[in-house]
């Protein structure tokens, strides 16, 4: 309240024409990405019909619903770091589990129901987050970022060479998940429902997760960015703060790998493993971190390019030095990401990791000052 | 007692390459409180010059001879370039060693091709060390990184360089209060932690066979080593690169020993040996967040 | 069958492949509009083409094997071609890189199923990549599969054709040599952790013990498990003369090295790996191969007029080449599959329909390939192989004694 009034007086003071209030980019970039997303199958299969009878179950839509998943392990790694600064660099781990989970269930009892894989995929990832975070995250004195990073490092890393050397999960043949997941009945093959599957499944994932940060859970996670100290002696429990969001990006992470699992009709030690969590971090500090739809975004375009340069043999093999310079850049120089570009600070509800110097102003509702920083 | 002999010996040759790839991990971040995540990468440069060595028809030695050197000016160029300048945010520091150890891997993907390449050690073949056979070549490490420490430890108790550099492990503000030159001190650290980690990188190639991930594994291994060893002193890497060391190969030969009357190998397969190294060491972690010898700070 | 690694002697893959992109541009390979590449066959031919898709590791750590595989079936079907095509029908050949990743196989092998809509996919060399691609060919594609390797056997999948060994045709003539001939009593079976080593070493166990011999140890690895000195202690103390070693690479030089130094061979052991071919002296040191002993479907010394002939129109038509025309890289079970698509497709006449070709191809005898003649076997999805057990003697493979037309005894 005090800073828009505050605002507004300015304006008169000395009569320069200032909008009101401040545009929220932010939401208008979300809007934009929902309908991007919802338009994509229609404008992509008129695009690429070449003549032949309309295909919407086509190459191109099938590609980007993998993509949409992959964005769900975006923003899950977006929670952790984005809104609690939980450097996790072992995301993929959840994602991982959740597909081997269900891939698991359905060889051993033949089930194939969406109704089962998504919240078995939820249920898994919820649970291995929540003992990985208890171990990384609870103890008498508070970890260091780089122990939780490490840590979510090794344990990503542990994992992937356990489920390679394990033959109860295939081992380092993976499993293949032979059956297409079922809808009330129907099965699903990758196409376009399935590609509105993952939309929703995103889209819920999503507006769950913006939920919670702009809550008054969110507002105390802010304050844990803004200065864990200062929280504590306020009396809030931190660490069990961050072991619920822990538990929750874990939540999303096994959701969306568990559909990823039946998507893809494989899931292997790679999709557990270190590189998976690397590419988690490249979609949340490409794209922005602490906004959530930077992670999405980052997701799309990395992906996005990926596939378009695995066409070209000689750009194919330079792409990830590319990204690796590209994460460099943005580390050092635009820690704010793509997103960063557009969106303001006051809006970011997250922005741990900015470089000290910098002011960090009020991040919270565009209304509430904040006096210090 | 053949058996603890060559326990004994495998034990002492791993720790030696961990000591090496440890050291200088752990003194960049005891001295300048940043935690090099692209550490293992510069243990794959060492590999690499190796095998360049030999691609141009060199001998193996000799790339083992140059790759310490040549790593340390690789290590130098990238401190000046781009982890001085971020030093006021750790965090963000570690996050650029990150995306830099990825482009260094990637790009090594590109020039070997995603293969693994065996490499043949300069000294092939086995000594006999007190009535049994072990290889010749883990003995000559295990001498090497012998000397190298005392080298290290006179270095550092004898000369007045070595005496800026304990201090500034010790405590870096007070050491730049009392006129240290932080900047030299820090490019110095960096380039010679790089350079040890291509030695080992170099040392090893012969046993481990080179490819573009050898820098990730030896990543997590490195960070367990300096998690259990404590930061802020000499010795602490190298009591934890010496415990991790120990549980690496420790581990593998713990199945053959029999506990109770049952092995403990048809308990324990092979991976879960090496899973259980991680956990084991996190678990110590855990319960000793500072590490075994804590003088200083992280 | 298992991963193959190859250093190639200093080749560095990329590059070559680089250059190899100018002559493949240069033989008539036209980049795809979004996706890999397209080799259109010369002159002209009356009818449509036959889409034959191929996804192959070109690039990655089974990138040697993969190439062989690429170019063996750029031969097989050039060979074809230039005869007038199956039936007056040219064929039309779309690769896609697998790169030794099944997760990133998956997506690519889509764009030959949904893209370019090809007939057939040959391809697959690893157990893992096979498992990781036949669903998108087989179950959502609902195309034909040739999988060109050897492998652990098992796989009974409908319109999926193994064309390459299985363990009963590696295992039925190598062990029963091995334990007659040189009287080899105790085995040792290190192996790699996953399915192929698991299956093959049931089956190799079974023979072993059937012929009166006895299986001292049986280990699994995490595949770049470096540290031996323990296993080969216990190969040394337990008295084994034999290994049957299933490790593949990059633990294989490990093992291999601290086998060698532990003096094993020197003392007489005998040291076995079935997927030793050709190649293998690119990625393990001459010396410690010396003396290995191999099963395979075919070797460079074998007497076979037909196999000569074309290593010389390879030769001939990859000058140069360090990806060899081998066994063990799944080079002939690519050229076999061709052969037997040709076949098939004769056999229906030209009806291109899944159903139709799996038909024909469930029942069908090839002639004029690598190695000898070769039938499939019906209603199992395997072929019947010339075996040949061999040595390797100074970088060669010296052929001790083969069977013919041996059968692969998988799902029946």
């Amino acid at each position: 309240m005090t800073e828009t009034t505050a605002n507004l007086a300015d304006d008169k003071a000395d009569g320069k024409q200032r909008p009101r209030l401040p545009l929220s980019v932010l939401p208008i970039i979300e809007i934009a990405m929902l309908a991007l997303l919802m338009l994509y199958p229609i404008f992509i299969t008129y695009l690429t019909a070449e003549g032949e009878a309309l295909d919407f179950n086509n190459y191109f839509v099938v590609r980007v619903t993998s993509i949409i998943l992959l964005a769900m392990l975006a923003v899950s790694f977006d929670l952790c770091w984005g809104y609690s600064g939980i450097m996790s660099f072992g995301q993929a781990l959840f994602f991982g589990i959740g597909g081997y989970f269900v891939a698991k269930l359905s060889e051993e009892t033949g089930m194939t129901s969406m109704l089962i894989i998504i919240p078995a995929g939820m249920l898994v990832g919820l649970i291995s987050a929540l003992l990985v975070g208890w171990f990384l995250l609870i103890s008498k004195r508070t970890p260091t970022i780089i122990f939780v990073a490490l840590g979510s490092l090794t344990a990503s890393f542990a994992a992937e060479r356990l489920v390679a050397g394990w033959q109860w999960v295939g081992a380092g043949n993976g499993m293949s998940i032979w059956d297409f997941p079922t809808l009330f009945g129907t099965d699903l093959e990758p196409g376009i429902g399935f590609y509105y599957l993952a939309v929703a499944c995103l889209l819920i994932a999503y507006l769950a997760s913006r939920y919670l940060v702009r809550s008054q859970f969110g507002l105390a996670l802010a304050g844990i960015r803004q200065n864990e100290d200062r929280l504590a002696f306020l009396g809030y429990r931190l660490q069990a703060f961050k072991l619920i969001v822990f538990s929750f990006a874990g939540l999303i992470a096994g959701w969306g790998g568990a559909i990823y699992a039946f998507h893809e009709g494989f899931v292997g030690p790679a999709t557990v493993g270190v590189t998976t969590s690397t590419y988690a971090v490249l979609y949340g500090l490409f794209g922005g971190v602490g906004t959530l739809i930077g992670p999405v975004i980052g997701a799309g375009v990395i992906e996005g390019l990926t596939v378009i340069l695995s066409d070209n043999e000689t750009l194919k093999a330079y792409w990830p030095i590319a990204l690796g310079a590209v994460m460099l850049v943005v580390v050092a120089y635009q820690p704010t990401g793509l997103v960063g570009l557009l969106v303001t600070q006051r809006e970011r509800f997250g922005s741990f990791g900015i470089r000290k110097g910098k002011k960090s102003s009020g991040t919270d509702d565009a209304g509430k000052a904040d006096g210090h920083d | 007692m053949d058996v603890a002999i060559k326990l004994i010996f495998d034990v002492l040759a791993f720790s030696s390459i961990m000591v090496l790839v440890v050291l200088g991990l752990a003194v960049i971040a005891s001295m300048m409180g940043i935690f090099n995540l692209g550490h293992g990468e510069f243990v794959l440069l060492g590999a690499y010059t190796v095998y360049i060595f030999r691609e141009l028809g060199l001998p193996e030695w000799a790339g083992m001879l140059a790759a310490p050197f040549l790593v340390a000016i690789a290590g130098l160029v990238i401190e000046i370039v781009f982890i001085r300048r971020l030093y006021a945010s750790p965090v963000i520091a570690m996050l650029a060693t990150f995306a830099i150890g990825l482009i260094i891997r990637e790009l090594i993907r590109v020039l070997i091709g995603g293969q693994y390449y065996a490499i043949d050690e300069p000294v092939p073949g086995s000594v006999s060390l007190l009535g049994v056979d072990v290889s010749a070549w883990r003995a000559i490490i295990i001498f090497l990184t012998g000397v190298l420490m005392v080298a290290c430890f006179i270095f550092l108790t004898r000369t007045s360089f070595g005496l800026q550099i304990r201090g500034a492990l010790e405590n870096p503000g007070l050491a730049r209060a009392s006129g240290v030159s932080t900047t030299r001190l820090y490019a110095f650290t960096f380039a010679f932690g790089a350079a040890l980690a291509g030695l080992a990188g170099a040392l090893m190639v012969p046993l481990f066979s080179l490819s573009a991930d050898l820098g990730v594994r030896f990543l997590v291994q490195a960070f367990l080593s300096v998690m259990l060893g404590g930061v802020g002193t000499f010795e602490g890497p190298i009591l934890g690169s010496a415990v991790i060391g120990a549980m690496v190969p420790g581990f593998q030969w713990l199945r053959e020993i029999p506990l109770f009357g049952i092995m403990v190998g048809d308990l324990i397969q092979p991976i879960v040996a090496e899973v259980l190294v991680f956990i084991v060491a996190l678990i110590i972690v855990k319960f000793r967040p500072d590490g075994f010898i804590t003088k200083g700070r992280i | 069958m298992a991963n193959k690694h190859a250093n190639g002697g200093g080749g560095i893959t990329r590059r070559s492949l680089l250059r190899g992109a100018g002559a493949l541009t240069a033989a008539g390979w036209v980049a795809g509009f979004s996706g890999g590449w397209i080799l259109r066959p010369r002159g002209a031919f009356a009818a449509a083409p036959i889409k034959f898709g191929v996804a192959t590791d070109i690039t990655g750590a089974i990138a040697p094997s993969g190439n062989s595989n690429w170019q063996v079936i750029q031969l097989a079907v050039k060979k074809i071609n230039d005869a007038g095509g199956i039936g007056g029908r040219p064929i039309e050949l779309y690769l896609e890189d697998t790169a030794s990743d099944p997760k990133v196989a998956v997506g690519n092998v889509l764009k030959l199923i949904q893209q370019h809509k090809v007939d057939v996919v040959v391809g697959g060399i690893t157990s893992a990549m096979r498992e990781a691609i036949k669903n998108p060919i087989v179950r959502r594609g609902k195309t034909l599969y040739l999988y060109p390797q050897l492998y652990e056997g098992q796989e009974c999948t409908e319109h999926l054709y193994c064309t390459g060994p299985t363990p009963a045709q590696q295992c039925d003539e190598l062990i029963p040599y091995l334990m007659n001939t040189h009287g080899k009593k105790r085995f040792a079976m290190p192996s790699a952790n996953y399915r192929w080593p698991q299956l093959l070493n049931k089956y190799a166990r079974a023979l072993i013990e059937k012929n009166g011999g006895e299986v001292v140890f049986e280990e699994y690895y995490p595949l770049d498990q470096l540290e031996y000195s323990a296993t080969v202690a216990k190969i040394k103390s337990e008295g084994v003369d034999c290994v049957f070693n299933t490790i593949i690479p990059p633990g294989l030089q490990a093992f291999t090295k601290q086998l060698y130094e532990s003096g094993f061979q020197k003392d007489g052991g005998a040291h076995t790996c079935v997927y030793f071919d050709e190649n293998s002296v690119n990625y393990v040191p001459e010396r410690e191969l010396e003396g290995v002993y191999t099963c395979l479907d075919y070797f460079h010394t074998v007497d076979d007029p037909v196999g000569a002939q074309l290593q010389k129109e390879y030769a001939e038509m990859f000058p140069g080449t360090k990806y060899l025309f081998t066994a063990g890289s799944a080079a002939t079970g690519a050229y076999r599959a061709v052969k037997f698509y040709e076949a098939a497709v004769k056999k229906t006449g030209g009806d291109l329909s899944r159903e139709a070709v799996s038909a024909a191809i469930d029942d069908v005898a090839i002639t004029d390939v690598p190695g000898g003649d070769s039938r499939m076997v019906p209603g199992t999805g395997h072929c019947a192989l010339n075996m040949y057990v061999a040595q390797a003697k100074g970088g060669s493979y010296e052929i001790l004694s083969s069977a013919n037309m041996v059968p692969p005894q998988e799902c029946g």
